[in-house]
């Protein structure tokens, strides 16, 4: 191997070691010698340091999904992405933090504790992927692993200043990657430019036996397909998320990029959807999600893996296991999954969620009859403060313009943030989504966004 | 549609784990957000519309031949476990 790759690869692993100190976003560091060494053939990503979201099984290497009840889980076998992230070149250094078996938006709930903003440190990085987002976005990494089941890799990514992809539904396998919720979780990842992004989809996707919801589509050329001409490309403003937005610094930057975009030969129109359907996009997520979450962990119980806890009878050491194994807020989560399930609200809750979900796809898939894209911010403010801000959880800003992103996981439409601006030194990001399987056009008009910014690259510094 | 703590408790014990009095009485603050927000599913109307379970609906999984393909050593299987003998996971007697 050349020595400046190799050197490249220790100074990454060295650079992850020294800002975890204060960024707190790595689980595991992994020593590159062994990767290094059975390094063989040339590929898309010879020699490039990467990091992984801790949910991403490792052979080998302890895998926790930032879960104290997997915090001696070392996998015997590795996820499809790693092997072809292996086959490609890449060299893994780090597992990253994530929000306990990615259930939140905040990576507060990592059992190793909060990952923090490179940007200012009293500010969340966002979650769940938060850990993958912050190695990306402090320049220790290219490409960071993340996985995405409501916005956990397009929320942290406008917190923190990077590009977050989350491509069509099954054009990434999840063989390996401990799951949330099977009907809403993709891999996605994080980069600092469109191209990165691009090239980086050509190295994971593809047809996988072991994931049953793998797409047969043939994997395309993304970068090499990759074109900032929107000439005449529809781009649709989801006026809904506008309309929910009350901060004017982060309007007034999306309405630059939009004029920007339109003097580059976009059509802009806006769409709007039924007021109702947004509002009832998070608990529709929240039923959907958490149901699915509680029947998926069921088998972490400290028997046949996992942290074991004492007891008398092997109920009570299940019992025992799952009570000190799991945070709080997991808790929360699987007793709303288990309450969406009960036999008395089957229906009226989770059935009724996974009808309500029907309507949003068919709403968002007739809008695609006239446009090429959906655009509106990825939220409408900057990362909030780690020791926390006043949200009203039941108001329009909350409900609509913090959790539109989820209409990606519903659909399976492929969706990725781009840096849109800053506001008080700190990031925020700006969301686009295409037609299924329409990477290629999202990617392209990604680009056109990135011309338009001007923001490429940025590496904030920690300070 | 008020419920106790010792109602979360109970939910929380059938999923096979315990809650601490703080985690129950917390719980029971924020369900009522979370009611509040699943109200907001009735004003949907989904009367004739069928559950979306995947996002796409086209099949991706077929049946195999039935040959051995995917198999894992012993030694592997029990690599994680906590506690192993003589080639068995290890739990407590149930006959005593």
């Amino acid at each position: 191997m050349n020595l400046e790759i190799e050197k490249n690869i220790y100074d990454a692993y060295e650079n992850a070691k020294k800002l975890n100190e204060k960024l707190n976003n790595i689980v595991t560091l992994v020593d590159p010698k062994s990767q290094i060494d059975e390094l063989k053939d040339d590929g898309l990503l010879y020699g490039m340091p990467i990091a992984l979201k801790d949910n991403v099984n490792t052979k080998g290497i302890k895998t926790t999904a930032s879960s104290k009840i997997l915090d001696n889980y070392i996998p015997i076998y590795d996820a499809t992405i790693v092997k072809k992230l292996k086959a490609a070149g890449a060299i893994t250094i780090a597992k990253t933090s994530m929000d306990e078996l990615a259930m939140g938006g905040t990576n507060l709930t990592a059992f190793t504790g909060p990952v923090y903003n490179p940007y200012d440190l009293n500010r969340i990085s966002g979650g769940s992927s938060g850990g993958s987002a912050a190695i990306v976005a402090s320049g220790v990494v290219r490409l960071a692993i993340g996985s995405d089941t409501g916005d956990s890799v397009r929320k942290p990514a406008s917190f923190c200043g990077v590009v977050g992809v989350k491509p069509t539904y099954g054009r990434i396998s999840r063989y390996g990657i401990i799951p949330y919720a099977s009907s809403l979780d993709h891999v996605g990842y994080f980069t600092r430019n469109v191209f990165d992004a691009s090239l980086a989809l050509e190295v994971l996707a593809g047809r996988d036996d072991n994931d049953m919801t793998s797409s047969y589509k043939e994997v395309e050329s993304y970068s090499k397909l990759l074109n900032s001409n929107i000439e005449g490309k529809v781009i649709g403003i989801i006026s809904n998320v506008i309309e929910a937005i009350s901060n004017k610094n982060t309007l007034d930057l999306f309405e630059s990029l939009i004029k920007k975009l339109e003097e580059k030969g976009a059509i802009i129109k806006n769409i709007k959807f039924d007021d109702d359907l947004m509002k009832a996009i998070l608990p529709t997520y929240y039923m959907i999600a958490n149901c699915e979450a509680t029947a998926n962990h069921s088998n972490l119980d400290g028997i046949r893996f996992g942290v074991r806890e004492s007891g008398n009878t092997t109920e009570e050491i299940m019992i025992n296991s799952r009570t000190s194994g799991f945070g709080s807020l997991i808790k929360k989560r699987f007793v709303i999954g288990g309450y969406g399930l009960l036999q008395e609200n089957q229906e009226k809750l989770f059935r009724k969620a996974q009808k309500v979900r029907r309507l949003i796809v068919e709403a968002v898939k007739k809008s695609f009859d006239d446009i090429d894209c959906l655009i509106a911010p990825a939220s409408g403010n900057i990362a909030p403060l780690v020791s926390g801000s006043d949200i009203d959880e039941l108001d329009s800003e909350y409900l609509v313009a913090e959790n539109h992103m989820v209409i990606g996981n519903f659909t399976g439409y492929p969706s990725m943030t781009l840096p849109l601006g800053f506001e008080e030194n700190c990031p925020i990001g700006v969301n686009i989504t295409c037609k299924a399987f329409d990477e290629v056009n999202m990617f392209n008009i990604g680009l056109a966004i990135e011309e338009s910014t001007g923001l490429k690259d940025l590496v904030a510094k920690v300070k | 549609m008020i419920k106790d703590e010792n109602y979360y408790k109970n939910l929380a014990k059938s999923l096979m784990f315990n809650l601490s009095d703080k985690e129950a009485s917390d719980m029971k603050y924020e369900f009522e957000t979370l009611y509040r927000q699943l109200e907001l599913l009735d004003k949907i109307d989904t009367t004739d519309v069928k559950e979306m379970i995947y996002p796409f609906e086209d099949e991706t999984h077929f049946l195999r031949e039935d040959v051995v393909d995917h198999t894992i050593s012993q030694e592997d299987a029990l690599k994680n476990a906590p506690v192993v003998k003589e080639g068995h996971i290890v739990v407590c007697k149930v006959v005593k």
